[in-house]
């Protein structure tokens, strides 16, 4: 680490020079001080009116006290998905302090790096945020008012959309939103009139989601952190914890020192994996064949859940057949380079080992067989060791972003409306115009037509190929004119000189976000305008829930006000639908009724009040159980999250001082699904598909989501199968009004119920009553009662295959196992697999690029990195971007540690060049010969060059660096489009 | 009587880098002054990579305190090591001495200029009033004198870094010692203790003569 | 052997010279070892402040030690998983 490198020179000498004067003058004002004060001096709306110290001469009242009070807000740290939470110290609107939560069932005060440094954010000197509206003219970035930018926004929005209609146009949001925020999201889009909306989930899990729900019926982590402390064998595979989720190590290693076995497989060896018990280490894109070469050392031996699998499973024994005739030992050596007995130690560790979690996160989301293949191998492992739906096993999914759960579950997505209600099917619509207070026949106007309405919309990892592609070849009239950043990096998708062309060719480019992001630096290196930077709020600059991981929901309070002339992402949804004509739509406004409430915001400007869209979102997403998720049941969990116990989350008693709630049976931040409303009061599910629970303590069962038989087998849940003490004791469909009449329970519902569910099911009945006489009458799950399937007859592969990276080393194996054919339509667009890969093999990529390239995180950076790379205290433990690469590697290219190197990959530039990042080299055994590591964090420069000169002035990050995105070729998940990220071909060179 | 110590629990340790950043954020320390840093030693070494985190360790008999010509260092009550930056004349001499590279300056220009020596206070502050900007300015915050504990061990992503009374940091290592059967397997575990194979080389047995 | 006298007395005398014309670099006798500093106050003789947790009595030692140790310990995880 080179810690003691400046960024700025004149920074560390102003600071000696002012030091070492301190200690004699008692004068002049050193950093520390005017960083302290820096938040008084130059915030824009919270200046208090006096300092709280004078510079001159106050330096000797030694005993002079703080005057202003001091107000402690908690909030929830704003990175990753652990969801730490932290009490803001403010002082006369300023942030000074943060300190931690000890409290916190969850996090119990802990952080990592940049939790620890997450105040920065509410620093404003030298601030790296985006401080006012911009716009690029002329190749160079101008300052203009917020009337201006809404203006001119707007008109070309508008524009466009009488030229092209809606869905040339596509809102990329974000994972970083508040759960309100992401919902008004996605009701924007749909007032606007597209599906063309996206954020982080597509390039992060939206392989996980879809692998998993085709599997169980839910796509989210199964148990939680904590329950961690309830496992025996812990097998990470494609998850680096240690880097990704610091703070979940905490469970993690509590746990290992209680016994808990911890089995970490990855190419590389990481801080994870020196923590692990048994360390694997397979070749990257070989994820597939390694989990089954386990799971046939399970069948081999006789390992599996018998009794697990017949009452809850379909379709295992296929599933035991292939992997059994397939799966030698012999085949997975050859494909993962692991030997028969390192994977014969795993599964017999595993099978001794239970209950245990599957653990994952990028590693295994990444790839062309993603969905199909490799998410799909982990669901089956176990389900076959019997894991699901236990306390202290399951499928413990390591989500990113702080609420990229939320955004998942309620917000952005091109294929749902909140609640993951499909797009597809007529009916989601009718059910959400109904809860939004928007008539169904004006909102399908919006829409170029009621095809494009029920179509999924592009998606951010391929809307780069929405703008280039031959318009005959896109699945909807106009190529993508323009699009809107709100709150996303570039650099975290693929192909970044294909990016770049399709930002010049763009219409408008528009980028709302606290800080510039590498958008507007790679926008202002090839256009001359067209480009607007509206400065939006972090999540400490306004109220709202986030959604942890674990699926608790946590409420954070408002630090401070918005900083600058920025403003909060809601208000800006509001003004700039204002400007396009559905303000009173988004406001949910008709007949007199008025769903969400304005309130006065920054400046005493309107923006929807967050609370009322939480009830909104109550009153709407009935299918993952959001409707009990109430702000006041969130909001007294904060104020009491002392009552809640550690290992199980639950409260065992108390109420809350404030408002009287009994928080008694709750589990923290009511882990969805929460059932009911919530005057029903249900506590929440800890634990997903736990049958040795009942439904009203958090228990559960896998969902009835693929019909009731297939092929004359049952797929309903076996005899004795269900929830502890529901009334139907075996496998049923999910409720709906025909159902509660036939079981004689319709006379349960009230009458005001009865109105309202008459002709309804358990998700579109707003009246709540099926769900509640089947949960806490009945105690049964409201989606049925069901076996997980094994076989996912819908996929291209219903049981997982391996199928090599498009981009990969083995030509021979290449042979045996091809990817997917080509696809002419896949979220609108056409999508190469076989081609590629075949094109890859003929032009001997593999002889120019003969190293796998993997990519992954850092600990002190986040996601496209700006954001963390302007943070003045994780910047310097990242100065710059980096390769690791093997002793044996580095020597054969003469490469020396600290050296500069080129990275080239198959990617090629408008020009026909191979891609060529520069980067620093870092020797490491951690890597093997065969395999490079580059983290994606960084941006910033441009193949060897600098940008900073295209940054509006005095928003650069602190450090910048290549992109290794810029260089990452072709790849996409067979599913989801996710990007085949993790693992493609490179050659690396001295610089 | 308590006595301030830190430990770092190296089984625990995942150079997350948390300890670094709440120093940094919570004492607002430059940027090239490191107080705390952590040590990552047989990177990529399977089985044998381990983390720490290291800082000042308030000695017993701190050398930094003994080589001083100025005599600007102190130890408090409770085993702090403090010192009067108004005194430091920036000679370098602690830095010498100290074994674990806690004494700090920021360097300038090519001969590595020093000014006032600036390290880790376990968050006591410094000889000028309690929770003064005087104190806060010159030697970052006292959470000593707030009743709270160093910001670097309160924050520790995965409690590996114990920070507080020396009798309580003990009593809690001596648990997870307990738990998980056997002791840090770290370096020099062997030599202090005598136990071949153990981790760390053992010293050679003279053949009779003195132990 | 004269010669030698006369130049050790010369140096004598140098030094002797030498010593008049110094001019006295310390403020009093040397204190070696002595910290030499401003004087700094302990924690627990202050106020605890009003929007914190943290609880003891102004210049009672042993409280603030007993509620230190209580923190302390109250962060340990065990506490919170084995409650």
């Amino acid at each position: 680490m080179l810690l003691t490198r400046k960024a700025n020179g004149s920074v560390a000498r102003e600071g000696r020079l002012a030091r070492a004067l301190s200690g004699v003058l008692a004068k002049t004002m050193d950093r520390r001080a005017f960083l302290r004060r820096s938040g008084v001096a130059l915030g824009a709306s919270a200046v208090a009116s006096q300092l709280p110290f004078r510079i001159i001469g106050e330096a000797e009242a030694q005993e002079k006290k703080v005057a202003a009070k001091v107000e402690v807000k908690r909030t929830v740290c704003t990175y990753c998905s652990v969801g730490c939470a932290i009490d803001a110290h403010v002082q006369n609107g300023v942030w000074i302090r943060q300190e931690p939560v000890f409290d916190s069932p969850i996090n119990l005060g802990a952080h990592c790096a940049k939790g620890a440094a997450t105040r920065d954010q509410g620093i404003t000197h030298d601030s790296r945020r985006l401080k006012y509206p911009m716009k690029l003219e002329g190749g160079k970035w101008k300052r203009i008012s917020w009337d201006q930018a809404l203006d001119e926004v707007s008109k070309r929005l508008l524009k466009i959309r009488e030229e092209s209609g809606p869905d040339a146009l596509m809102v990329v949001g974000s994972s970083k939103y508040s759960n309100e925020q992401a919902f008004l999201l996605r009701k924007w889009v749909s007032l606007w009139g597209t599906n063309n909306t996206d954020h982080q989930a597509r390039i992060c899990h939206s392989s996980t989601v879809a692998g998993v729900a085709q599997t169980w019926g839910y796509g989210a982590m199964t148990n939680s952190y904590n329950d961690e402390l309830n496992s025996k064998s812990l097998f990470f595979l494609g998850s680096n914890a240690a880097e990704a989720h610091p703070v979940s190590m905490l469970h993690t290693l509590h746990a290992r020192e209680n016994g808990c076995k911890v089995i970490v497989a990855d190419p590389r060896y990481t801080r994870t994996a020196a923590k692990a018990d048994i360390y694997v280490r397979h070749r990257s894109g070989s994820d597939v064949a390694l989990l089954m070469g386990i799971l046939h050392h399970i069948f081999k031996n006789g390992w599996e859940d018998k009794e697990y699998i017949r009452t809850r499973v379909y379709g295992m024994e296929q599933v035991k057949e292939e992997v059994l005739k397939k799966w030698t030992p012999d085949k997975v050596t050859e494909v993962t380079g692991v030997s028969e007995a390192e994977v014969f130690q795993v599964a017999k560790t595993l099978a001794e080992n239970r209950p245990g979690m599957i653990v994952w996160a990028m590693g295994q989301t990444q790839h062309n067989n993603a969905t199909t293949g490799v998410i799909r191998a982990s669901c089956l492992l176990e389900l076959a060791l019997g894991n699901v739906g236990r306390r202290g096993g399951g499928a413990n999914i390591y989500r990113g972003h702080d609420n990229v759960q939320g955004a998942t579950d309620v917000g952005p997505n091109p294929d749902n409306l909140p609640g993951y209600y499909p797009v597809a099917v007529p009916g989601s619509w009718a059910h959400w115009a109904r809860v939004w207070n928007v008539d169904l026949e004006w909102l399908k106007k919006r829409f170029a037509s009621e095809a494009m309405m029920t179509k999924p919309g592009i998606t951010v990892s391929r809307w780069i190929d929405a703008v280039l592609e031959k318009n005959e070849n896109i699945d909807q009239d106009p190529n993508l004119r323009a699009m809107i950043y709100w709150g996303h990096s570039p650099n975290s998708q693929t192909r970044g000189s294909d990016m770049l062309e399709a930002m010049k060719k763009l219409d408008l480019m528009v980028v709302v976000n606290p800080y510039p992001s590498a958008t507007a630096a790679m926008c202002a290196m090839v256009r001359k305008d067209g480009v607007y930077l509206l400065p939006s709020t972090t999540q400490y600059e306004s109220s709202g829930s986030c959604t942890a991981s674990n699926r608790s929901v946590q409420w954070r309070e408002k630090v401070m006000e918005p900083l600058f002339e920025s403003r909060t992402d809601h208000m800006i949804m509001y003004q700039l639908a204002q400007k396009l004509g559905f303000a009173d739509q988004l406001l949910g406004k008709k007949d007199g009724k008025q769903n969400i409430r304005l309130v006065k915001g920054k400046g005493g400007m309107d923006e929807p009040d967050v609370e009322d869209i939480l009830r909104e979102i109550n009153r709407g997403v009935w299918t993952i159980g959001y409707s009990g998720i109430s702000p006041e049941r969130i909001q007294a969990h904060m104020r009491n999250m002392h009552l809640f116990d550690a290992r199980t989350l639950r409260c065992k008693g108390g109420k809350d001082a404030k408002t009287g709630y009994d928080l008694t049976g709750d589990y923290f931040g009511l882990p969805w699904p929460c059932w009911g409303k919530p005057e029903m009061k249900h506590p929440g599910t800890p634990n997903l598909y736990d049958t040795s629970l009942p439904v009203m303590e958090g228990g559960g069962n896998f969902r009835a989501l693929f019909g009731v038989e297939r092929d004359g087998v049952s797929l309903l849940a076996e005899d004795g199968s269900h929830p502890k003490g529901a009334d139907i004791t075996t496998g049923h469909p999910p409720f709906d009004h025909v159902l509660l009449k036939k079981l004689g329970w319709w006379d349960e519902l009230t009458e005001e119920e009865k109105k309202e569910a008459e002709g309804k099911n358990w998700a579109n009945d707003l009246s709540g009553g099926i769900i509640r006489v089947a949960t806490k009458v009945h105690g049964c799950m409201p989606f049925g009662n069901a076996k997980a399937r094994a076989v996912v007859w819908n996929f291209p592969d219903p049981i997982p295959q391996h199928r090599e990276p498009l981009y990969s080393p083995r030509p021979d194996l290449v042979e045996k196992y091809p990817t997917y054919d080509d696809v002419k339509t896949l979220w609108r667009l056409p999508v190469r697999f076989k081609s590629e890969q075949q094109k890859a093999v003929k032009e001997e990529m593999h002889k120019k690029f003969p190293l796998i390239l993997t990519s992954g995180r850092l600990v002190e950076l986040q996601g496209g990195g700006e954001e963390q790379r302007s943070n003045r205290w994780l910047a310097e433990l990242q100065q710059e971007n980096f390769v690791e690469i093997n002793p044996k590697t580095a020597a054969a290219r003469g490469v020396r540690n600290g050296e500069y190197v080129w990275v080239s990959t198959p990617q090629r530039n408008p020009d026909g060049s191979f891609v060529r990042i520069k980067v620093r080299a870092r020797v490491t055994e951690g890597v093997g010969p065969d395999t490079v590591f580059i983290p994606f964090h960084f941006s910033g420069w441009w193949q060897g060059r600098d940008m900073l000169a295209f940054y509006p002035e005095g928003t650069e990050p602190r450090v910048r660096g290549d992109a290794v995105n810029t260089a990452i070729p072709y790849g996409y998940d067979r599913i989801t489009v996710i990007q085949e990220s993790k693992t493609t071909l490179c050659q690396v060179e001295r610089a | 009587m308590a006595r301030m110590k830190f430990l770092c629990d190296a089984e625990r340790c995942i150079e997350c880098n948390g300890c670094v950043t709440a120093c940094k954020n919570e004492n607002e320390v430059p940027w090239g002054v490191n107080r705390r840093r952590v040590v990552t030693i047989n990177d990529g070494v399977v089985g044998a990579e381990k983390s720490i985190s290291v800082a000042c360790m308030h000695c017993s008999d701190a050398p930094c305190m003994a080589v001083c010509p100025v005599d600007c260092f102190y130890k408090t009550e409770d085993g702090v090591v403090l010192h009067d930056k108004d005194l430091c004349i920036g000679c370098g001499y602690c830095f010498y001495a100290c074994p674990f590279g806690a004494p700090q300056f920021p360097s300038a220009g090519a001969f590595g200029l020093r000014g006032k020596m600036d390290k880790c206070t376990f968050c006591a502050g410094g000889p000028e009033p309690d929770r003064s900007e005087a104190e806060f300015r010159k030697y970052g915050r006292n959470r000593l004198a707030e009743g709270k504990l160093p910001a670097c061990a309160e924050m520790c992503a995965t409690k590996a870094l114990l920070g507080g009374d020396g009798d309580v940091i003990a009593d809690i290592y001596r648990e997870r010692v307990t738990r998980r059967g056997r002791g840090p397997e770290a370096w020099g575990w062997g030599t202090a203790y005598g136990l071949p194979g153990r981790g760390g080389a053992s010293p050679a047995q003279p053949a009779g003569g003195r132990s | 052997m004269r010669a030698l006298a006369a130049s050790a007395a010369f140096v004598a005398a140098a030094f002797g010279l030498a010593a008049c014309m110094e001019v006295e670099q310390t403020v009093g006798p040397p204190k070696a070892g002595k910290y030499q500093g401003k004087p700094d106050t302990p924690a627990w003789a202050n106020e605890p402040l009003a929007h914190e947790t943290a609880r003891w009595t102004k210049g009672d030692r042993a409280s603030w030690e007993a509620q230190i140790k209580a923190r302390q310990l109250a962060q340990h995880e065990d506490r919170r998983i084995y409650q």
